[in-house]
C-alpha cells in the first residue's frame, strides 16, 4: 500500500498553483515570482522522492509496485457492466517508472529554475517566463504520472503549448516567433499520429488505462486485437514519440528551438518535452512486447515490424543528427543535434531491447531480458543530467559573451574557470569517456544492440551506426568545448564568470553527472528502478563490464577507443591546430559535404520548399480547379439561367403580353372603326334596324320556312 | 266580300310607303307622318283579320284597332312636342342636322 497517496496530487499540483500565482501576481513578487516557482519545484521533488522511496522499498520485497491513485471520474461509464465499461477517470499512476521520472523531472526543473534566477535576472517579462516554466513542468509531471493515455495526451499537449510559448519567449524576434511556430507545428504532426493511436486503442480495448490495456491484450488477442492492429498501434504511438523527441523525419523543430532562452533549452532537452517521447515509448512498451496473462511474453502478438521501425529510426537518427552537429558553429545547435542523437540511442536501446526480449522468449527462454529497456531509461537519466549541465554551462557562456556563435568565443577558460571545468565534465560524459555517466549507459545500449544482432543481423548495422555516432559525438563535443574555452578570445568586451547562483547549479549537476553512472552498480543495477513486467533480481544492467565476456569487453574497448579518437582528433584540429580546420573544406567534395551538414542535409529547406512549393502548388491547383471547374459550373448554371430567363421573358413579352395587347389593341382598333358608324343620326340607325330585320326575316325564311315548305311531299 | 289577301297587300304597301318616308325624308314632320302611315298599316291588319277569322270574325280586332288609333293620337302629340323642343334648342327640325343620339 502506498502511504499518504493523496500527496501525489501535490507533485503536479504545486507547479500548477505556482503557475496560477505567478501568472496573476508575478509582477509584485521578488524576481518575478522565481522563488515561488523554485519552492513549488522543491515541493514536487520532496514528495516525488517520498514516493520513489516507498515504491522501491515495496518493490524490493517482491510485491506489486504499481499504484493507481484515484482522482475523480471524468466521464461515467456504463453502470450496467461490472467494470463500468467506458468510464474515464483522472487518476495518477505511481510505479517504478513514473516515480523515477517524477524525481528526475522535478529535480532537474528545480536546478534549472534556480539557474534561471541568475540567467534571467536582467530580462523583461520574468513573471511570464516563470509562470510558463511552472506550467511546462506541471505538464511534464502530469505526463509521466498519467494513469491512462487520454490523461497523458492532455498533459502532453500542455507541454506542447508551453514549448511554443517558451521558445517564442522573445516573440519580438522574428526567428524566435517562427521557431516557436515550427516547434508547435512539427510536433503536431506526431501528435496527430499519437491521437490516432489512442483512438485505435479505445476502439479495441474500450479503456485508456495502461494497467487494463496490459491485462486485456492477451484476452483480446486473436479476437478484436488482430496482428494488423498489434503493428499499427505501436507505430502510431511511436509517431507521437518521434514528433516530441525530434527523431527523423520530425527532427527539424529542435535545432530551431534554440531561439528560446538557454534555460528553456535546458528544460526542453534535459527534463521535459523530448524525454516525454522516450517515456511514451517506454510506457507503451507492452504493445511492443505483450505480456501473456500468466506472466511471460505473448510471442505471437509481438509486432516485429514495429520494433524494427523503432530501432531503425533510432539508429539512423543517431548518425544523421550527430553528423549535422559536426559543422555547426552555434554552441546551442551543437547541443541540440547531440540531444537528437542521444535520444536516438534511447530509441535504439528500446527497439533492440524489445527485439532481444521477444526473440529470447520466442526460442523458449523463461527469463525476461529487460536489459535494453533498462539501458534506454538509464541513458535517459544520465543524459538528463549531463545535457542539463551542458546547456546551463552554455547558457553561462552566452550570458557572458552575448552570442551563440563559437567563432566569436575562444579562450574563455581563463575568464570563466568554473563554467569551463563543469562543462568539461558534461562534455566527457556526452562523449562517453569512462567513468562519466554517459559511458555506462551508452555502452549498455550498444552492447544490447550488438547482442540482438545474433537474432537479426540488421542490428549489427545499427550497432555500427551507434559506434560511428560515438566517434562523432566525441569529436563535435570537444570541438565545441575547445572552440569555446581554448585558445585566444575572438569576441569583444570582457567576459566574466557567472554569479554564484548559476555556478553552484553547474557544480551540483557535474557531481550528478559523475555519480549517476554508478547507480548501475548499486544492488541489482538500474533495472530495479525501471523494470518491466516483474522485478528481476538477476540480470544486473552492467553485465557487459562485469561479465568478463571477452567479446563484450572488446566491444566496450572499441567504443571507448573511438570516443578517445574523436576527442583526440578534435584536440589536434582545434587546440594544437596541427591539422587546420580548413582541411575539411579544401576539396570540392569535402566542401560539398561540409555545406550539406551546415544546411542540415537540406531537409529544412526541403520542408520549406514543400511548404512553399508543394502546398502552395496544391493551393494553386485547387485555386485553378476552383476557378475553372467550380466557377465554370457555377457560371454555366448562371448563364443557363440567364438564357432561360431571356427565353421566358421573350415568351412573356411576345406571347402572353402579345395576346393581351393584341386583344386590347384589336378592341381599340375595332372600336375606332365602329365609332364612325355611330353618327347620332336617327335615320342611320333606322336603316340598320330595317336592314337587320330584313336579314333576320330572310334567314328565317331560308332556314326555317323554306325547308319546311320544300320538304313537304 | 273582299279577300283578305287584298287587304294585306294594301297594308304591306302602306307599310312600305311609311318605311320609305322614315328612311329617306329629312323633315321630322314628314317622318312623323310616315310613322302614322305605318301605324295605320298595322291597324288595317287588325281590322282585316278581325273580319277574316273563321267562322264569323272576331270583334276584338276592331276594338284593338280603336285603341291603337287613340294611342296613335297620343303618340303624335308627344312627337310634335319633342319636335317643338328640338326646334327651340337647335333652330331646325331637319333630322340630318341633329346628332344627339351618340355618346
Amino acid at each position: 500500500m502506498l502511504e499518504n497517496a493523496w500527496l501525489a496530487w501535490l507533485i503536479l499540483g504545486s507547479p500548477l498553483i505556482a503557475f496560477v500565482l505567478v501568472g496573476v501576481v508575478g509582477r509584485r513578487l521578488p524576481e518575478g515570482g522565481a522563488y515561488v516557482v523554485v519552492g513549488s519545484f522543491a515541493t514536487s521533488l520532496v514528495i516525488a522522492l517520498y514516493f520513489l522511496a516507498q515504491v522501491l522499498l515495496q518493490g524490493a520485497v517482491g510485491g506489486t509496485t504499481s499504484f493507481s491513485i484515484p482522482g475523480f471520474t471524468w466521464i461515467p461509464g456504463n453502470p450496467a457492466t461490472v467494470t463500468e465499461e467506458g468510464k474515464i477517470e483522472i487518476r495518477l499512476l505511481i510505479d517504478n517508472l513514473s516515480a523515477f521520472m517524477l524525481v528526475l523531472v522535478s529535480f532537474l526543473s528545480l536546478l534549472i529554475a534556480v539557474f534561471s534566477i541568475g540567467y534571467m535576472h536582467e530580462e523583461e517579462g520574468k513573471p511570464r517566463y516563470y509562470a510558463e516554466i511552472a506550467l511546462f513542468v506541471a505538464g511534464m509531471l502530469g505526463t509521466v504520472s498519467a494513469d491512462n493515455f487520454l490523461q497523458l495526451l492532455i498533459f502532453w499537449e500542455i507541454m506542447g503549448l508551453c514549448s511554443y510559448l517558451l521558445i517564442g519567449f522573445w516573440y519580438h524576434k522574428p526567428e524566435a516567433a517562427s521557431a516557436a511556430k515550427k516547434a508547435f507545428l512539427v510536433t503536431r504532426v506526431g501528435d496527430v499520429l499519437f491521437l490516432a493511436g489512442i483512438l485505435v486503442i479505445w476502439n479495441v480495448f474500450h479503456t485508456f488505462r495502461f494497467e487494463e490495456i496490459a491485462a486485456e491484450i492477451p484476452v483480446l488477442w486473436g479476437s478484436s486485437f488482430t496482428p494488423q492492429l498489434a503493428t499499427l498501434i505501436p507505430l502510431l504511438l511511436f509517431g507521437g514519440a518521434v514528433g516530441k523527441s525530434a527523431q527523423f523525419p520530425l527532427h527539424a523543430w529542435l535545432p530551431d528551438a534554440m531561439e528560446g532562452p538557454t534555460t528553456v533549452s535546458a528544460l526542453i532537452h534535459a527534463a521535459t518535452m523530448v524525454k516525454a517521447g522516450v517515456y511514451l515509448t517506454a510506457r507503451s512498451f507492452v504493445f511492443l512486447v505483450p505480456i501473456a496473462s500468466g506472466g511471460g511474453i505473448l510471442v505471437a502478438a509481438v509486432p516485429w515490424t514495429a520494433i524494427l521501425v523503432v530501432a531503425i529510426i533510432g539508429g539512423f537518427t543517431a548518425v544523421f543528427a550527430g553528423s549535422m552537429a559536426l559543422a555547426s558553429y552555434d554552441i546551442k545547435r551543437v547541443l541540440a543535434f547531440s540531444t537528437i542523437s542521444q535520444l536516438s540511442y534511447m530509441f535504439l536501446g528500446l527497439g533492440a531491447g524489445a527485439y532481444l526480449m521477444a526473440s529470447e522468449a520466442a526460442v523458449g527462454s523463461p527469463e525476461v531480458n529487460t536489459v535494453g529497456y533498462s539501458a534506454a531509461l538509464y541513458h535517459l537519466m544520465n543524459h538528463a543530467f549531463f545535457k542539463a549541465l551542458l546547456f546551463l554551462a552554455a547558457g553561462s557562456v552566452i550570458h557572458a559573451v552575448h552570442t551563440n556563435d563559437m567563432r566569436e568565443m575562444g579562450g574563455l577558460g581563463a575568464h570563466m574557470p568554473w563554467t569551463s571545468r563543469t562543462m568539461l565534465m558534461g562534455a566527457l560524459a556526452l562523449s562517453g569517456i569512462i567513468p562519466f555517466s554517459g559511458f555506462f549507459s551508452k555502452d549498455d545500449i550498444l552492447a544490447v544492440t550488438f547482442e540482438t544482432g545474433a537474432a537479426n543481423p540488421l542490428f549489427y548495422l545499427l550497432w555500427l551506426a551507434g559506434i560511428a555516432t560515438a566517434f562523432m559525438t566525441a569529436f563535435y563535443t570537444f570541438r565545441m568545448w575547445l572552440m569555446t574555452f581554448h585558445g585566444e578570445y575572438r569576441g569583444h568586451g570582457h567576459p566574466h564568470e557567472s554569479p554564484l547562483v548559476m555556478t553552484s547549479v553547474l557544480l551540483v549537476l557535474s557531481a550528478f553527472t559523475l555519480a549517476s553512472g554508478f547507480i548501475a552498480f548499486v544492488t541489482n543495477g538500474f533495472g530495479n528502478f525501471v523494470f518491466y513486467e516483474e522485478p528481476h533480481a538477476a540480470l544486473p544492467l552492467v553485465t557487459p563490464l562485469l561479465s568478463g565476456n571477452v567479446v563484450e569487453l572488446g566491444l566496450t574497448g572499441l567504443s571507448l577507443a573511438l570516443a578517445f579518437a574523436g576527442l583526440g582528433l578534435a584536440w589536434v584540429v582545434y587546440a594544437r591546430k596541427s591539422i587546420p580546420a580548413s582541411t575539411f573544406t579544401r576539396t570540392p567534395t569535402r566542401a560539398f559535404l561540409h555545406s550539406m551538414l551546415l544546411h542540415r542535409y537540406w531537409i529544412d529547406d526541403a520542408y520549406n520548399a514543400f511548404g512553399s512549393r508543394a502546398v502552395a502548388g496544391f493551393g494553386r491547383a485547387t485555386d485553378r480547379f476552383d476557378r475553372n471547374v467550380v466557377d465554370g459550373i457555377v457560371n454555366a448554371l448562371g448563364r443557363g439561367t440567364v438564357v432561360t430567363a431571356a427565353l421566358a421573358d421573350r415568351f412573356d413579352r411576345k406571347v402572353i403580353d402579345g395576346a393581351v395587347n393584341s386583344i386590347s389593341l384589336e378592341t381599340i382598333r375595332s372600336s375606332l372603326a365602329l365609332r364612325t358608324r355611330q353618327t347620332g343620326q336617327v335615320q342611320n340607325y333606322t336603316w340598320v334596324i330595317v336592314v337587320g330585320i330584313a336579314v333576320i326575316l330572310a334567314l328565317a325564311f331560308i332556314l326555317g320556312f323554306l325547308p319546311r315548305t320544300l320538304g313537304r311531299p | 266580300m273582299i279577300p283578305v289577301e287584298y287587304e294585306l297587300i294594301l297594308s304591306l304597301a302602306l307599310f312600305c310607303i311609311g318605311l320609305y318616308g322614315i328612311l329617306v325624308r329629312k323633315n321630322a314632320i314628314i317622318v312623323l307622318m310616315s310613322i302614322e302611315i305605318i301605324l295605320n298599316a298595322a291597324i288595317l291588319n287588325f281590322v282585316a283579320f278581325s273580319s277574316y277569322i273563321p267562322p264569323s270574325g272576331d270583334p276584338a280586332g276592331q276594338v284593338f284597332a280603336l285603341l291603337a288609333i287613340a294611342l296613335a293620337a297620343g303618340e303624335a302629340a308627344v312627337g310634335l312636342a319633342i319636335f317643338l323642343a328640338l326646334f327651340e334648342t337647335h333652330g331646325t327640325v331637319e333630322l340630318d342636322k341633329i346628332r344627339l343620339l351618340r355618346w
